[in-house]
Formats: structure tokens, sequence, C-alpha cells
């Protein structure tokens, strides 16, 4: 091999690669760098609802002054939280979103409360409400109010139908949540066993992670901050809805596509994946390892790897794995399986790794890389140095909350990253804080 | 005053889409993604009005080109391959001579972004990493994708969504407790979502430079993007225990879950706050249980919220899902059908939000898409084209962009420095397209 084939593989595959490694992690460190929205005000007065709490919180990592307002009993998402764990009257995703940000307490019921939020909002740049439709309207704190005071405002709203057309003027008494954003955007019709499991198991299914309320609150920020983009180049302001029952839908696109093409909806087809094979997660002897090898030479790779080269013939050809067969795809996942849970998951990781690795060196493997990874529980994933050394996660240990630990850095960035300052929620811990800079 | 949804449509009118500007046009982006991931942060500058260029091997092209759900082609193409890639300009160039590289450094000197998802440091051993390009142009904002990152012991393993779900945990918490069975999250969530986080750092940069006039690189791992959707990690900090799977039920509200009406559909319903819980309380008929659990917290106890999860079950099993939907509405508590893709693709409020498009292409003619996630009333996000096929716009970016002359196109051609397609659908124009009459393929 030359030295220059060497160092190709050293600079792709390498651990010996110290300098690369460290240079990166001290170009990606937050520490003393700018913030990229500490030029930007922020009024989050959403209600009852962590899609809001979630898209403050973003603009607050990347710097922004967030002043969230509550009523004076506090908002009722500091209640939502997992078999009523909290500490202090606050439950877990709310301490989870309670970065950086100030709070407030402003009864927005009130005509007192109204003018002050007013006051405020003729000198924040940005508006995150989640109240129910024209009900800020109504109050005379709408967008259409505000914009009058503050051309360059950007106002974002979130709710389940959205700020106009006739679904959104039908359930305007319909509050949003996690689980209904879900059922609503096509989530769960595409989560479950195939329909001969039985009950409950072919039911449909809800996701285990908040995706109706994070996608939401993530699209907030994204078009929040398209919107504050255009209103910096040219002083307009303007107003960013949210529809959470069509969040899933229009993020992954999958079911307004193939509900189209094929005219009908898809089955629910439990572990297995539509248009990749392999591409899921098998037993292993002590635990569950995920596979991915849906190239032909991935594939190819992975029959090698666990020893099942006799079924090359009947599968060759990524068109001959696909599920639309599912006895036959039933079938070979077990055949799979039947290896799988021979070796632990280190072995299997293992045996892919040194076969990977001697495949990118030989040019009569064609390149394949059959994918075997362990698959971790969210416990297990803390545990692991390669998070720990790029600092995903960070201890805090607060008077009100106690010790804690939240995911963090989840933007490396070389000049203006994100970054978590504080974690503090008490209900109206910085009235005086705003009302010194900001209504004097 | 003009009632609120007159004002509200006014704003919002999807029909208006065209007249109104396009926030990043005049930003040129290189797009040197593949599959789901890279290309959807891609696709969103894109979508609000940047000029992405996506770079593909001739005659071999993106592997999603092929991505196709149970083998399924649509008029030769991908949906799938459409979705995550419209708007673009395609342009097929071997990465590996050394005139395509001329061409790409030249390229990067008028670029303003770039995006890559290939494995970590694979695009600096080509030469068009950060440290080459920045050095061409150093207002440049880099974007690197990866499941792991770019340092860090792992950061050379290959990633697809499945790998990222399962490096983060996110792959284990859907499923019934007490099971060993779970479900990955569907559809590659785990590309698209970090794929959406992103385009917002993107943007963040571009606020940056035009504070600073400094580029900068971005490193984003799809496994951390999912890691900071995840409560679980600050739930065990305080608890010590495992929050695990929660099949149908949201541990969150009580009651919470998706149940069976009646009339054989699905339902979710939930509490979020005690008002809301009063609601249901009421319309099931057992005002006894709003005094029952007064504390919120007391009621999402486990115990507890399986009783409410009960009667909400029975309940639901009484009644059809239109009634229990009349009832939300006197009763303000959280209610939706579950949707499967047939019913979303025919709801008339997506379509009249714009949330569903139906895009007339030139080429391929009438295909039913998702809009905007975010709407936005003064610059919408919008769909030019649909995807094309590979090396559609070769001439096109070589004479307007760098304004080769044909002849230097030829010479490329010859070279295979530059090519398109051969016979396979995904790759190819669809069969019944007149592509040799097509004036931006042949570019004058």
């Amino acid at each position: 091999m030359s030295n220059k084939e060497k160092e190709q593989i050293l600079v792709r595959y390498g651990g010996s690669r110290k300098e690369r490694e460290i240079f990166l992690k001290g170009m990606m460190s937050p520490d003393g760098k700018d913030e990229v929205l500490d030029d930007a005000v922020i009024l989050d007065v959403s209600y009852a609802n962590l899609a809001g709490d979630i898209c403050s919180s973003i603009f607050a990592e990347f710097g922004a002054e967030v002043i969230k307002i509550e009523p004076p009993e506090g908002d009722p998402s500091r209640k939502i939280t997992p078999y009523g764990v909290n500490r202090n009257g606050v439950g877990v995703p709310f301490i989870m979103e309670a970065r950086n940000k100030h709070y407030m307490t402003l009864d927005l019921r009130e005509e007192a409360g109204r003018e002050e939020f007013k006051k405020l909002a003729k000198k924040a740049h940005v508006v995150i409400e989640t109240y129910a439709p024209g009900k800020m309207d109504a109050w005379g704190i709408g967008y259409r109010q505000l914009s009058e005071i503050n051309p360059g405002l950007v106002y974002i709203a979130i709710s389940p139908y959205g700020q106009y057309g006739k679904k959104a003027q039908e359930f305007i008494g319909v509050p949003d949540s996690d689980i209904t954003a879900q059922a609503a955007s096509g989530l769960p019709a595409n989560i479950g066993d195939m329909p001969g499991a039985g009950e409950p198991w072919n039911w449909p299914l809800r996701a285990g992670v908040w995706l109706g309320w994070y996608i939401s609150g993530v699209e907030a920020a994204l078009g929040g901050a398209i919107a504050r983009y255009f209103a910096k180049a040219s002083g307009e302001g303007q107003m960013v809805d949210i529809a959470s029952a069509d969040s899933y839908a229009s993020l992954v696109g999958y079911p307004v596509t193939i509900g189209f093409t094929w005219d009908k909806a898809r089955p629910r087809i439990g572990k297995h994946d539509f248009a990749i094979y392999p591409y899921g997660f098998w037993k292993s002897k002590d635990g569950i390892v995920a596979i991915a090898a849906g190239r032909d030479h991935d594939f190819r790779a992975l029959l090698k790897v666990l020893n099942l080269w006799k079924h090359e013939d009947d599968f060759r050809f990524t068109f001959d794995r696909i599920p639309d067969i599912l006895t036959q795809i039933e079938e070979f996942y077990k055949i799979i399986e039947e290896q799988t849970i021979k070796y632990t998951s280190g072995e299997l990781v293992k045996k892919a790794l040194d076969y990977s690795i001697k495949s990118a060196r030989s040019k009569w493997r064609g390149g394949g890389v059959p994918i075997i990874m362990e698959v971790q529980k969210p416990a297990t994933a803390r545990q692991n140095p390669h998070w720990n050394k790029r600092k995903s996660f960070q201890e805090f240990d607060d008077e009100m909350l106690g010790k804690f630990t939240l995911p963090v850095n989840f933007i490396k960035m070389s000049e203006s990253p994100p970054r978590v300052k504080w974690v503090k929620c008490g209900i109206g811990q910085d009235n005086a804080y705003v009302r010194e800079k900001y209504l004097k | 005053m003009e009632n609120y949804f007159d004002y509200t449509k006014k704003i919002f009118d999807p029909a208006k889409t065209k007249e109104k500007p396009e926030v990043f046009k005049g930003l040129r982006v290189l797009d040197f993604t593949h599959v789901v991931y890279g290309p959807t942060a891609a696709k969103i500058l894109g979508q609000y009005g940047a000029e992405v260029i996506k770079f593909e091997l001739p005659w071999v092209g993106d592997l999603w080109r092929f991505g196709v759900y149970w083998g399924n082609f649509w008029r030769h193409s991908s949906v799938c391959f459409h979705f995550v890639q419209y708007g673009k300009y395609f342009f097929a160039l071997n990465l590996k001579l050394p005139k395509a590289k001329e061409i790409i450094l030249k390229m990067a000197e008028k670029a303003d972004v770039v995006i890559e998802n290939f494995a970590a440091g694979t695009t600096d051993t080509w030469g068009i990493g950060y440290s080459q390009l920045s050095k061409v142009n150093p207002g440049l904002i880099y974007l690197s994708c990866a499941t792991y990152g770019q340092y860090g012991p792992m950061r050379f393993f290959p990633g697809w969504d499945l790998l990222a779900q399962a490096a983060s945990g996110a792959i284990s918490l859907t499923g019934y407790p007490g099971t060993d069975k779970y479900y990955k999250l569907p559809d590659y969530v785990g590309d698209f979502l970090p794929g959406n986080i992103g385009a917002m750092a993107v943007i963040m940069a571009l606020n940056y430079r035009n504070r600073t006039g400094k580029g900068q690189y971005i490193d984003l791992a799809q496994g951390e993007a999912l890691m900071r959707i995840l409560p679980n990690f600050t739930y065990e900090s305080i608890t010590n225990e495992d929050l695990g799977r929660t099949g149908n039920t949201d541990p969150t509200m009580a009651p919470s879950g998706i149940f069976k009406a009646c009339d054989g559909k699905f339902v979710a319903i939930a509490a979020a706050t005690d008002e809301q819980y009063k609601g249901i309380c009421e319309a099931m008929g057992r005002p006894d249980l709003v005094n029952k659990y007064k504390d919120t917290f007391e009621r999402l106890k486990a115990g507890n919220a399986q009783e409410l999860i009960d009667a909400t079950s029975k309940w639901v099993g009484s009644s059809n899902v239109d009634n229990l939907v009349e009832l939300a509405k006197k009763h303000h508590f959280a209610i939706a059908q579950v949707e499967d893709d047939y019913e979303i693709t025919h709801d008339e409020w997506r379509q009249e939000r714009g949330s569903v498009i139906v895009f007339t292409d030139e080429m391929y003619g009438k295909l039913m898409l998702p809009g905007p996630s975010a709407m936005l009333s003064k610059t919408p996000g919008r769909i030019k084209w649909l995807a094309r096929p590979l090396g559609y716009h070769n001439r096109y970016i070589l004479k307007t962009i760098l304004g080769y002359s044909d002849e230097e196109i030829t010479q490329l051609e010859k070279e295979r420095v530059i090519g398109n397609w051969d016979d396979r659908p995904g790759i190819k124009p669809p069969v019944y397209y007149d592509i040799a009459a097509d004036p931006v393929f042949n570019y004058k």
C-alpha cells in the first residue's frame, strides 16, 4: 500500500488521526464564542403547550433574550410530566425546556396585564403563542394589533389546525396535545404490527417520543428563524403559523405522496421497512442489534459476515428484498435471526467492522459495508464515551430543581454555537429584571 | 373590525404564494448530499429561494433515486426522491477527476453554503472539505451532517436513520411496556428532523455572517439531534429509573391514549390541563372523578392514571368518533382521529391550508406533496419543480454560473467529467418525455 492510500484510509477510518480530533474539538467548543441571536428579544406566552417552550428554548440556546410570560398561577405545562414526577412542582419536560430563559408573570386575562404585554411587545422581535386561534386577537394583542405598533415583529402561533381555514375555525375549542398531534398527522397509523397479529398489537401505536410537539416546536423555530432573517434584511415582520395536526405529515412527506400515488393507506408492517431490507433490528445472544445493509454490496457483505451466503441467489438484488411479499420477508427475518442469536451484540458489531475495514482496502470486496450496531436505550447511550467526548450532556444543580442532566450542544458550530447557560424557572422569578429593563 | 379568520385567510392565502418574495433569493448552496438527511437541509433552503445545486456521480446518481416503497416507481422516478429533492439543480460531475475538482473550487468561490453528509472526513480526503473550501472562500458556511458527528471515537461509523435512532436510544421507546417488542420510528423521521435542524443551523450561521462577515463550520450529529428531543435523560437523572416504553398512553397526561371507538375507528384523547381533565370527566358522565383526583401530579401516578384510562377506554368504546369530537368541542379537551395516509391525502382542510399541494410539474405532471411545515405570511416556502433526471442541469449550471462554452462542455462530456443517465428508472427521464426538445437540458 502506498503512503497516499494509507493516509486516505486513515483520514476516513483512522483511530490514530488524533490531530484532526483535537483540532475539531477545539473548533467546536462553545466557550467564549459569540451568540448569534443576542440582539433578539423574544416573548413566549405559550400556555399548556410545550411546543411553544421548545421553540423558545432553541432561540434561547442561540443567545436570544427569552422572556417566558405565565399567568400568576404558572403555566399548566409545568405539570405535564411522566407519572407526575416533579421537583418543587416543576415537571421533567418543563425543566428540560427551561434553558436560558427569564420567567415573568402577567395576567393576560386582565386589561392591565395585556397593556404591559403590549409595551413589551413593542420592544420585542419575536412573540410565540399557543392560545386558541383568534384568542390573542380578541384580547387586542394578536398579530394584527401588534404588527401595527411594531412592524418588524415576527409572530409565531402554534395550534392544532393553524390560524386560517374552515377546520381551524371549527376546532377552535379543541386544545393541543402531543398524542393528538401525532394521531392527526399520520404517525400512529404507521406504527404497529401486521393486520393478522391480533389486538392490541395490530392497533395504531403512539410513538414513544413526543414527535407531535417536538416537530411543531422545531418547525416553529425554523420558520421563525427564516422570518427573522427576512425581518433583519427588510424591516418587515410577519406571522408564522404552525398546525401541529399536520406537523409529522409535512415533515416526512410519505403519508401524502404514498397516499396519493397508491390511492390507499399503507398497512402497518411491524418491524419492517417499506423500501430497504435488511433495515431493522434483530435479537442477539445478549441484547438487540440494528442491522442496515440495504445496498446490494452491503447485503452481500452481511451474508458473508453471518454465514448466510447460500441465500444470496434468492435475495440478490434490492428489488428481490422489498418486503412487498410479507410472508417471504418474515421468513427471511427468521433466517437472519437464527444467526444473530448465536453471537453477542459485541461480537456481531466486531465481525461487521472487521469486514468493513478489510473491504475498504480491497478492490475485490466491492466496498460492502454491513452495518451492525448495538441498540441503545437512553440510559446506555448516556454512558457512551463518544457523546461524553462531544459534551452532549450537561449536569445542573439548582436550589429549586436539584441535580439533573440535560441533552445539550445539539448543534456544533465553529463561530456561533448554541449553548445552555442556566436552567432556572421559578414562577415570576425575573419580574423585577424585566420591568427594570423593558418597562421603565 | 374584520373577522379574525377572514383576516388570516387573506394574509396566508395559498393562491398568492407566487407573488410573494423569497427570503434566500441570491444565495447559492452546493449540495453534496445523498439519501435523506443532508438533502432535507438543502431542500429547505431551496424552498425559501436559495439556488441549490445538487452534485451526483454521473451514471450512478443518488442512492435514493432508487428508494421506492415496495418497488413502485412513479413515472420512472421515486416519489420519495421527489419529496426530498424538489426545486434543486441537478449536476452530475465525477468527483474523482481533477477537472471536476477544479469546477467545484470555482463554484465554491461563488457559493454561500456547502452541505455534505458523507462519513466524517471523506470530503477532506477528496479535497473539498471545509479545510480546503474555506481557503478559497472564507465566508463559506459549511454544514457536515453525520450520524455521530465529525469528532469523537465513533465518528467513522457509517450511519442511517435507523442507526441514529439506535445510537440515541430513541429506537427503544415505542412499544408496549413489559414486552421485548418494539418499533422504530417510521418514515426515516430520524433523518428528516435532524435535516430540518441542519437547515436552521445554516440560517443562524447566515445571520451571523450578515453581522460579522465570517463564515463557519457546522458539525451536526444526527444522534445528538435526536437525543435533544428525549426527556429520558432528565427523567432518569431525577428518578434513577428507566422511563422505558409506555404503549399507547402518554404518561405525561392522564387520561391519555389511543382508543377504539364503537365504529371501529381509532381516536387519540388527552387531558393536558386540569380544565381539560374536568371536561373529559363531564363528557363521559363521571363528574365523581373530578374531585377524586384534584391534584395533577397525583392523577398522573401510574395506578391512578390507569384507572382513568380504563374509564376513558370504556366510554370511547361505547361511542362513535363524530360524537366524541362534538363532545370535545363542547368540553374543551384534546382529541383527534387517528388518520392514515389515505385520509391525510383527502382531508379538505390540508389542501385549503396549503399543507397538501397538488403540484403540476412540466416533466412529471401531477403529484400531491406536503406544503411547508411552517406557514409564513409574507415569505412562504414554495415548490418550483420536482426532482429532475441525473445530470439534467449540467449545461445550465456550466453556462450560467461558470460561463463555459459549448466546446468546453463537449470536451468535459468526452472526458466523462460530466454525464447523465443510463437506462435505469430513477435516473432517466420518463419515457413519454421528449428530452431532446427540453430547453433546460439543452441549454443554449
